[in-house]
């Protein structure tokens, strides 16, 4: 039976076995087609029955005069004539001899003859009557008012106010004219007297049996003849039914006074879009599918991804730790089955259920939002379509999501004994991957930079760029190809996971002694994983800490930069190493191969470090004429690094030839290459930590050139047993590279002697002296045999590939 | 049909040193013949059996099975282990007669090699009455039955069996051990993990004692007596392991 035949039995299996369980049923089926419409529907649908009640009820309204609640009671009457008032109607409301109303009446009103003489042919005004119809009368702009009751408030009769406005006059009268001091006292009394009334009314509105308080202040009856009241409304925010009575009341209000202008500008002849001279109006061209998109992007994509990981916790759960606790899994093992196939099994089902569960939630979003009208409601009824052709589309992004997570659950419930357990084990996973989520629905957020890499919000982001229709191939393949990547690593992770005895079977040993230092058995060399995990740090680490230095600008184009990197350099690249050595128990001297070489292996060390820094600069101008750097790029690589050249040359050798050079041995030649060397053979060995080398330098341009010195110290870090040989030719390159491109260096010195030509390029006769030297040194060092150890043969045999190093 | 040489399983310990629950364990299982494993818990029984069924990797020794290497061919060995224990579980959700078409196919039988056997299986072990009835509906001894059909599926020469007995009642525990002699009698080999040593007494033809990870005496029943110089079983068990003194003090 085939290895695929077998896998595919085995996911038929789990997949009729989990959809067997009423619980999958339920987080898979029930809770899409049911609890979002339900949720979805049902709140609305409380929601609008709330607000119809709301609207149903009658409100509390205070006044703190008989006359104020006369004013308002026919403002709230005649608010139902949808017609211009008259400013007589307005102002035929009984008013109090000097009262509150009328004093204020002497600062706030303004005589109705000063107003500027008005002429109706104004050009703006034809310009602006052709607008008319979007900037019209705003008569409706709040709906209907709710039913009010007004009870005038008895705390401080009208005699109060006389009293203190006459003992405020006879106060300020010595300082001042007497005019002057009645002008001040009755604006003072009015201040205080509405203070006094706010204080008054706070109470009973706090304590909700109120719901709005009003004060109306100058006169009334000044309406008629061009006149102005200030009508004050008090609420409380907090209270739902004090907002309502104020939006109804305040709509009343302003109706009122639309009609008054309209009123006004009648009998001074006057266009209303004379009072508008600009019309300011905002179109969009947002087409109705890219409105929908964007409601649906706004919750869609939180939810699936929610969904989705959702879904493939049961699932995960059950096919692992639950498998454990049944104690299915023996009963499997001895059937003849790799571990492998019955992971593989196990994820194809996870990722399966995964990806149901996100469809079965798009589909019934979708529909809630289609049938339930809700797309109407958040966008306030604009014309909507929900974009359908981008659901495939945002289906297939999720895929690659599905397989990571299902992977990254498996990999983690694998170490759970039971189901609660694992449980508990899902959770910082779950909260983990809502953090980067978060940032992707963060608005604004574009698929673009590091978000293009970081893991579920850039999956986030791409469905919400697909559901307004935004479809940029270069984003997309980078999220997809990035998120593969994740969830290959979490596949491998899980396979490996999974196949550990101790995890198989409890009994066979903890699964602590796969992570905890005291139960790892002293090495000579590190296993392949931990070079492997200690490069998978070191990398993107370094990529982030090099390109934050370079933008801080405590370091930007300083000197201090160097420094920087000088400690960056040790605390990466021999820092990380050392201490993964020491927790895995790693002997650090075979580790890092920091012995002792021996003299042919010096001497092809000096060989290669003279030779290779005149052969670089050929290389690279012959690797032009094929694979043409663009200039732009090659000037802005110079306008990057022309700070260097003010910066001392001790400086620049010390921290970009000599600690560079040491530090990057140690960690590739020497951690690196060990580790792999014993899993995959010699030339797999080298050929892997080249590339990594050349990758590490981030450059395109130099790629192969890289890549080639890195098989050269490759090969002579093996064959000579230790790193310090190839330190030699790192710092002689990097070096010698170095001094002679500068001014300060021996660049001058190279140029007049003939050695190099203006741009610095070798001259045939150095050209041909570096051939030889590398020929020479190639030589030696493919003459010396790479030293055997005892202990990278018991290394090999651990790590389950001994057949496969020759050694 | 069985065997073992110098057999070792070692575990990570907190020491930094593996801890070998298994030392170099030799013996052989002939065709036909019932092997009694017996020792107290923790002696390294189960470790051996999964190692000589192929779920465990041996840290050094090999294990043959008629001749092939565990660690060389695990999925032909496999093939031809019945490996059965007291606590095996069975998929809960699945029929009797799916559960066993589902290890029938593992096994790589077709469709009608798997439903011929089924159905001699069912036949023979009185199977047919609950067949359509869900795993998890079956009581102890419709499990055990269902569970030594799934056993015997790939009709394999050799049954490996680990405290097969364990937490049984007095009429499972008769299925099991007739199940065990008609077995034997049909010619397969027999190795059977226990420390009910009346089973063993009843059951076995030879007997290896196995402590902390070695084995530390081999033989037929009256051989062993013969090596203790002690009767009953249980005083030959003790007198071997060492642990013959009185368990208080006066």
């Amino acid at each position: 039976m085939s290895r695929y035949s077998r896998i595919n039995t085995i996911w038929r299996k789990e997949l009729i076995d989990i959809l067997r369980d009423r619980r999958t049923i339920f987080a898979m089926v029930l809770v899409p087609i049911i609890l979002y419409p339900a949720l979805m529907l049902g709140s609305l649908q409380a929601l609008e029955a709330q607000h119809s009640q709301f609207l149903a009820d009658r409100y509390e309204v205070i006044v703190p005069s008989e006359a104020a609640g006369k004013w308002l009671r026919r403002v709230l009457d005649t608010d139902a004539v949808r017609r211009p008032l008259s400013e007589e109607e307005a102002a035929a409301a009984p008013s109090e001899d000097d009262s509150p109303l009328e004093v204020a009446r002497a600062a706030q009103t303004r005589p109705a003859e000063a107003e500027p003489p008005l002429r109706r042919d104004a050009p703006a005004m034809e310009e602006a009557r052709g607008a008319r119809g979007a900037a019209g009368p705003r008569t409706a702009v709040r709906g209907a008012p709710p039913e009010y009751r007004i009870t005038v408030r008895a705390a401080y009769p009208h005699e109060q106010f006389i009293g203190l406005r006459t003992a405020l006059r006879e106060g300020l009268r010595g300082g001042m004219s007497d005019a002057g001091a009645d002008a001040a006292a009755g604006r003072l009394a009015s201040t205080i007297w509405r203070d006094a009334w706010i204080a008054d009314f706070a109470g009973p509105l706090l304590a909700g049996t109120v719901h709005v308080g009003v004060i109306v202040e100058g006169d009334a009856g000044a309406l008629s003849n061009g006149g102005n009241v200030a009508v004050r409304v008090i609420m409380d925010q907090t209270e739902i039914r004090s907002s309502i009575a104020t939006e109804g009341l305040l709509g009343v209000l302003e109706r009122m006074n639309e009609r008054l202008v309209e009123a006004r500008m009648r009998r001074a002849n006057i266009e209303r879009s004379y009072l508008h001279p600009l019309h300011v109006e905002s179109l969009s061209v947002a087409t109705p599918e890219k409105v929908g998109g964007s409601v649906l992007g706004q919750i869609v994509p939180l939810i699936l991804i929610i969904m989705t990981i959702t879904g493939a916790i049961y699932p995960a759960i059950d096919l692992t730790a639950g498998e454990r606790e049944r104690g299915t899994l023996e009963t499997l093992m001895v059937a003849p089955v790799a571990t492998v196939e019955l992971i593989a099994g196990k994820f194809i089902v996870v990722t399966m259920v995964s990806l149901i569960s996100a469809g079965l939630n798009l589909a019934s979003i979708g529909g809630t939002i289609w049938l339930g009208g809700l797309g109407k409601l958040l966008t306030r009824g604009q014309e909507v379509v929900i974009p359908l052709t981008a659901l495939p589309w945002v289906l297939l992004a999720l895929v690659p999501l599905a397989v990571m997570f299902g992977a990254v659950l498996l990999a983690v419930c694998s170490f759970a004994r039971s189901f609660k357990e694992a449980q508990n084990y899902v959770m910082p996973v779950m909260v983990a991957a809502m953090i980067p989520a978060v940032v992707g629905i963060l608005p604004g957020t574009r698929l673009e930079g590091p978000l293009l890499v970081m893991p579920v919000a850039n999956i986030v982001v791409l469905t919400r760029e697909l559901f307004v229709g935004r479809f940029d191939p270069t984003a997309i393949v980078w999220v997809i190809a990035s998120t593969s990547l994740y969830a290959g690593a979490a596949v491998a992770v899980a396979a490996k996971l999974f196949g550990q005895e101790a995890v198989l079977f409890a009994d066979s040993g903890s699964v602590r002694t796969i992570f905890q230092r005291r139960y790892f058995t002293p090495r000579r060399v590190p296993t392949a994983a931990s070079a492997m995990l200690v490069l998978g740090l070191v990398f993107p680490l370094n990529f982030f800490i090099q390109r934050a230095l370079g933008e801080s600008p405590l370091f930007h184009e300083r000197v201090e930069y160097l420094y920087a990197l000088w400690a960056v350099f040790l605390l990466l690249f021999v820092g990380v190493p050392v201490f993964a050595a020491k927790y895995m128990r790693v002997t650090e001297r075979t580790a890092l191969r920091v012995g002792g070489a021996s003299l042919p292996a010096w001497g092809a060390a000096l060989c290669l470090g003279l030779s290779t820094w005149a052969l670089a600069p050929a290389w690279l101008a012959y690797q032009q004429t094929f694979l043409p750097m663009p200039p732009d790029q090659l000037h802005a690589l110079e306008v990057a690094t022309a700070w260097l050249k003010e910066v001392p040359l001790w400086l620049i050798v010390l921290v970009l030839a000599v600690t560079a050079g040491v530090c990057e041995e140690v960690f590739f030649r020497g951690y690196v290459l060990s580790g792999l060397r014993p899993a995959i053979g010699p030339v797999a060995a080298i050929v892997v930590v080249a590339l990594a080398f050349g990758v590490y330098h981030n450059s395109a341009h130099r790629l192969i050139l890289t890549s080639a010195l890195g098989i050269v110290l490759g090969l002579l870090a093996l064959r000579s047993g230790s790193i310090w040989p190839s330190v030699l030719v790192h710092v002689l390159h990097n070096g010698l590279t170095l001094v002679a491109s500068r001014a300060d260096g021996m660049g001058p010195w190279l140029e007049q002697s003939g050695w190099t030509d203006a741009e610095g390029m070798p001259a045939p006769g150095l050209l041909m002296a570096a051939g030889a030297l590398l020929v020479i040194g190639l030589g030696l060092c493919l003459m010396l045999r790479e030293p055997v150890r005892a202990g990278e043969g018991r290394a090999a045999a651990a790590a389950g590939v001994g057949s496969a190093s020759p050694a | 049909m069985i065997r073992t040489e110098k057999l070792v399983k070692s575990f990570p310990a907190p020491t930094g040193e593996p801890k070998r629950a298994v030392n170099e364990v030799s013996f052989e299982v002939r065709a036909g013949e019932v092997y009694g494993l017996l020792g107290p818990n923790g002696a390294g029984k189960t470790t051996t059996l999964r190692m000589i069924s192929g779920l465990l990797r041996p840290t050094a020794g090999r294990v043959f099975i008629d001749h092939r290497d565990v660690t060389d061919e695990p999925e032909q060995v496999k093939q031809r282990i019945g490996y059965l224990t007291a606590n095996t579980g069975l998929y809960v959700r699945l029929s009797v007669s799916e559960f066993l078409h589902y290890f029938a196919t593992l096994y790589g039988m077709d469709r009608a090699q798997a439903r011929a056997r089924i159905g001699a299986l069912a036949e023979r072990l009185r199977l047919t009455e609950f067949m359509e009835l869900r795993c998890g509906a079956l009581s102890t001894g419709q499990r055990q039955r269902t569970n030594i059909a799934r056993a015997l599926l790939a009709d394999p020469p050799i049954l490996v069996l680990d405290e097969p007995t364990l937490g049984l009642d007095v009429l499972s525990n008769r299925i099991m051990l007739e199940f065990i002699r008609t077995q034997a009698e049909a010619g397969r080999a027999i190795l059977l993990s226990t420390h009910a040593l009346d089973e063993i007494e009843a059951m076995c033809r030879r007997i290896g004692l196995i402590h902390s990870g070695r084995m530390i005496a081999e033989g037929t029943l009256d051989e062993l007596r013969r090596q203790s110089g002690r009767e009953r079983l249980s005083d030959v068990f003790l007198e071997l392991v060492g642990a013959h003194e009185p368990v208080f003090a006066d």
